[in-house]
């Protein structure tokens, strides 16, 4: 297929739309923001660093984004993603998805995982899908502040130099680590754009 | 290229967006990056067909109040490929306006034969079926009379595809002063289900509401 016949054919993607306020909890029963448990009872744990990321998701007013949906996506402790397209990699961890998804009814959040692993230039982050009340998905990435990759990594590139900082998950503490996302106002969060780029 | 991501715009009326939606321009994702920011989200196992059926609580069940209504279609990438296996979830008011979600304190009428959510998997052509209840349009903020039409909210994940979108209906006269709805502009026209005949069979009416996933990201792994 040309790149002239690929835009011709091309359908109309069907408007993204806001969550809203009622997406049913129930939904979110078999979700887990602990990635360090495979399956429940089972004495095989993923390799790596545990730790946990506390947080929250705050609106333009500093308060706390009630019922946002949120969506976590990492590489193991060896920075590699679990895809069908890398079954076969050695480097995959049998025991660890690098995918969580938690509703959180008060916007505070505590992510159980892995520290992800440096994959090439890629330094060692989270990708955060946020769905909530009044917007369609925003996504962006999380990094871990003083990680001697970040000055190569890719994307930090493109993040201005003065708000690099705002993606940077803090450690508070052994295996302990804290960040703030602010939706919009004051100390934005920088977000990215996966539908045009 | 485009050179610049896109600018968000604040939905009209709307309090929860003017608080929410970020005021920065969003920043392209280098190509270097980019397939890091597709989720391969694990499927949900095991549903029941009956989830399908939001007009009933279970089989055998009394059907909820208001006009039963099919709604089906086919889930595709821009390039009309369909998305199978996919998990599609579908959540909507019942015909009151009202919503089963405990959060929902409206004081609207509940219908207790309506759950009003229903979950079901796209098929090898990417299609499905869902049966509900034409949802009711309901009154969103009182203060300045503002509605919001009747809409059915659909959720699609599974594999790389990620879309969360609404269909709503044609002629609701509440259509026009929705905010999303303005925000869609001239391209309204894809979250319309379009309305058919069921003939000899026990529903209203039913609405086809195909679904094109746009982007990268329902393409990045075999469709599988």
């Amino acid at each position: 297929m040309t790149h002239s016949n690929k835009k011709i054919n091309r359908l109309t993607p069907t408007n993204e739309d806001t969550i809203g306020p009622y997406y049913p909890i129930s939904f979110c029963d078999g979700d887990s923001i602990d990635m360090t448990t495979a399956k429940n009872g089972i004495i095989f744990e993923p390799d790596g660093e545990k730790i946990t990321v506390t947080g929250c998701v705050k609106d333009i007013n500093g308060n706390l984004a009630n019922g946002v949906l949120l969506e976590f996506w990492q590489a193991n402790a060896k920075g590699v993603y679990s895809t069908p397209d890398n079954m076969g990699d050695p480097d995959i961890d049998p025991w660890f998805t690098g995918y969580g998804r938690h509703r959180t009814m008060n916007g505070n959040f505590s992510l159980k995982t892995i520290k992800p692993g440096r994959c090439g230039d890629r330094a060692p982050n989270i990708t955060l899908t946020i769905f909530s009340d009044g917007i369609m998905r925003v996504v962006t990435q999380l990094f871990f502040e003083n990680d001697p990759a970040n000055d190569q990594d890719p994307l930090l590139q493109v993040v201005p130099e003065d708000l690099r900082e705002r993606l940077m998950i803090k450690n508070t503490g052994k295996n302990k680590y804290y960040i703030e996302i602010i939706m919009a106002g004051e100390n934005e969060t920088p977000f990215f754009d996966d539908l045009l780029s | 290229m485009t050179k610049l991501g896109r600018q968000i715009v604040i939905g009209p009326t709307d309090n929860t967006s003017n608080e929410r939606t970020p005021r920065n321009r969003l920043l392209l994702i280098p190509d270097a990056a980019r397939a890091s920011f597709v989720p391969w989200a694990p499927r949900v196992q095991g549903l029941d067909p009956a989830e399908a059926d939001l007009t009933r609580l279970t089989p055998g069940r009394p059907r909820a109040e208001g006009d039963p209504i099919k709604v089906t279609g086919k889930v595709m990438d821009e390039f009309g490929r369909p998305i199978k296996n996919s998990i599609i979830e579908i959540w909507n008011a019942n015909k009151y306006g009202r919503y089963s979600h405990i959060e929902d304190h409206s004081g609207l009428q509940l219908d207790p034969n309506f759950l009003g959510l229903g979950r079901t998997i796209s098929n090898d052509q990417g299609e499905y079926e869902f049966w509900t209840i034409r949802p009711g349009a309901y009154l969103a903020r009182p203060d300045i009379n503002r509605w919001r039409p009747k809409h059915i909210h659909f959720s699609i994940r599974g594999g790389s595809s990620r879309l969360i979108t609404q269909m709503y209906f044609d002629g609701d006269e509440h259509n026009d002063t929705d905010p999303m709805r303005i925000l869609m502009g001239d391209n309204f026209h894809t979250n319309i289900g379009k309305e058919y005949e069921t003939p000899d069979e026990d529903f209203d009416c039913g609405y086809k509401f195909d679904i094109v996933i746009g982007g990268k990201n329902p393409t990045f792994f075999e469709n599988i």
